[in-house]
């Protein structure tokens, strides 16, 4: 894909710093609500969990979107895997080490290593986007609430122990890694040209969510403590919102939508 | 285990990843996907707009191992509830090969729209004609991965889970497809306009063939031109790969002894040098037989 973008500044119709927000904010506390209120509630609660990681994966997709926008073509899958990379370290490390504080603590030190290889990237790679060090704390921080939501809408909480059991020796934490990095990489280069627009592709965001949401669902449907009738059928709603949502953008957006139909004239093109 | 029943299994998992070899690269060239796509891409940004699938879900690894991932776990879970091998493995396929129908939707959609200043139009008729192709090859690639994965688990003890190893044998297939597949449609198919062999010149850049044997050249067209011999020599990569990695362990079982795991490494590393051999003679042979290009050389003196 040799045509990554505009080459400068990504326009956004949304204000970035308000996508930080709800990524941070609305992802903590999907996850947070997720383990009181399975607790509290009962086990049908744990869907709240992945709606915490929708919201880390619309947040990771921005950021993406931002830093692809300086160039990277065939570098936007890359930077989502690297987003989930540096999200499975922190979100272990986290987890271990925090107890009730780990997603809290594993934002803060994704947020680190993303700092470290922002700066890598800048200073000793010279890749020279003025906004790496940024993007990649915020990919880092966003990867980190996509798998620890994820996780704890598949196991019902997101103690270590727990989701050590549930979550990684069953091998589920690779689908955990690759449906919530597509739905992280996928968005931008889905949309990748020279009239992509912020809106469709976080709507595209929205529906890969939707997604991994129902993956996740598919897992709960086994583990004692989570249940995935309620993720699965909140999943499906994501996904047709967000598919319509997408679609009527494109709609807006495209040149011409059409049931079949010849190639544009030479006249017509120009 | 008898080691006659190992190399039957053997034989049954070279089988089933030779399969996944050949659908995963028709599969990628139905929707111009990796390699071949940046110049499907490029092709309406030099004013060649086209009805060819414009499938940009990523590169081909990530792509098929969320296929196989998702399909590992379904089926997974389902084996976990009781349900039969064949039943769970069927149902993990489908449910994957329809999420990658969503995800090949966005892309031709997305991909389409961002092209509005170059007049590219989104033709419904491509997207519903290619898309259950797309979604019956991913059956096809995830249901003999997932195959692969299982009789490596349950007959021959790998200690790795459905999910994961489905995980990984997706990435291994999709970099298999990219390398060995996209070489057949990105280079010659896209540019059978320009004599074979001669290279993709700058000039040429986005001029894709947009026309086909009748009509307007699209997705199916390029798969039936893949589909005689890129994806039947990826399938025998890709086969190749899984049966000559599995199959020295399988003869020279390293639970039996050390000296018998040793044998193991040996044999393994005879083969790569082998391979390796094998593969400078038929580089060396072609060269000498079509290349340089000296006529090119010759056409330039004589302008």
């Amino acid at each position: 894909m040799s045509v990554g973008g505009g080459g400068g500044g990504a326009h956004a119709a949304i204000p970035h710093n308000n996508i930080i927000a709800f990524g941070l904010v609305g992802g903590l506390v999907g996850i947070y609500a997720a383990y009181f209120l399975v607790d509290m509630l009962g086990e049908y609660m744990s869907f709240l969990g992945a709606l915490g990681a929708i919201c880390g994966i619309v947040w990771g997709a921005a950021a993406v979107r931002r830093v692809a926008n300086y160039g990277l073509g065939t570098g936007v899958p890359s930077i989502g895997m690297l987003a989930l990379g540096m999200g499975v370290v922190a979100a272990t490390f986290g987890l271990a080490v925090g107890g009730v504080a780990g997603p809290v603590i594993a934002v803060i030190f994704a947020a680190i290593i993303g700092l470290v290889i922002g700066v890598l990237a800048n200073k000793v790679l010279k890749m020279g986007i003025p906004i790496m060090e940024q993007s990649m704390t915020e990919i880092a921080a966003a990867g980190t609430i996509t798998i620890i939501g994820l996780s704890t809408s598949m196991v019902g909480t997101f103690l270590f122990d727990e989701v050590m059991t549930g979550v990684i020796t069953t091998g589920h934490i690779a689908v955990i890694f690759i449906a919530g990095g597509l739905a992280i990489l996928h968005p931008f280069n889905a949309n990748l040209g020279a009239d992509e627009k912020q809106d469709r592709t976080l709507a595209c965001a929205f529906e890969k969510g939707g997604i991994a949401m129902i993956v996740a669902g598919i897992v709960a449907t086994i583990m004692p403590l989570a249940s995935g009738a309620l993720t699965i059928l909140v999943g499906l709603a994501v996904w047709y919102v967000g598919f319509s949502a997408f679609y009527k953008r494109v709609k807006r957006d495209a040149y011409m939508i059409t049931g079949s139909g010849l190639l544009p004239s030479k006249e017509e093109l120009e | 285990m008898e080691p006659l029943t190992s190399m039957g299994v053997m034989a049954l998992i070279g089988a089933a990843a030779t399969i996944a070899g050949a659908s995963e690269d028709l599969e990628s060239d139905v929707g111009s996907q990796s390699n071949p796509n940046s110049q499907v891409q490029l092709a309406p940004q030099m004013m060649y707009p086209h009805r060819i699938f414009n499938k940009a879900i990523s590169g081909e690894p990530p792509s098929n191992a969320l296929m196989c991932a998702i399909g590992g776990t379904t089926a997974s879970v389902l084996m976990s509830a009781g349900a039969s091998v064949i039943l769970a493995l069927a149902i993990g396929a489908i449910i994957a090969a329809a999420i990658h129908g969503t995800y090949a939707t966005t892309s031709y959609f997305g991909r389409s729209a961002s092209q509005r200043r170059f007049k590219q139009p989104i033709y419904l008729d491509i997207l519903r004609s290619h898309l259950p192709v797309i979604m019956g090859y991913a059956f096809i690639t995830t249901f003999c991965i997932l195959v692969v994965s299982y009789l490596m688990i349950a007959v021959l003890a790998h200690p790795f889970s459905l999910p994961l190893m489905a995980f990984i044998w997706g990435i291994t297939v999709g970099a298999i497809g990219s390398s060995t597949g996209d070489v057949h449609y990105g280079a010659e198919r896209e540019f059978q306009n320009v004599e074979f062999g001669s290279g993709l010149n700058a000039a040429n850049s986005g001029n894709i063939v947009r026309r086909a044997e009748s009509g307007l050249r699209n997705g199916m067209d390029n798969s039936w031109f893949c589909a005689k011999f890129g994806g039947p020599v990826t399938g025998l990569a890709f086969g190749m790969t899984v049966f000559l990695s599995g199959w020295i362990t399988v003869l020279f079982d390293a639970s039996k002894g050390d000296a018998i795991g040793w044998i193991s490494v040996i044999a393994g590393t005879l083969i790569v040098l082998i391979l390796t051999i094998w593969n400078r003679n038929i580089e060396v042979a072609a060269r000498k037989a079509f290349g340089p290009y000296k006529k090119d050389e010759e056409a330039e003196v004589a302008a």
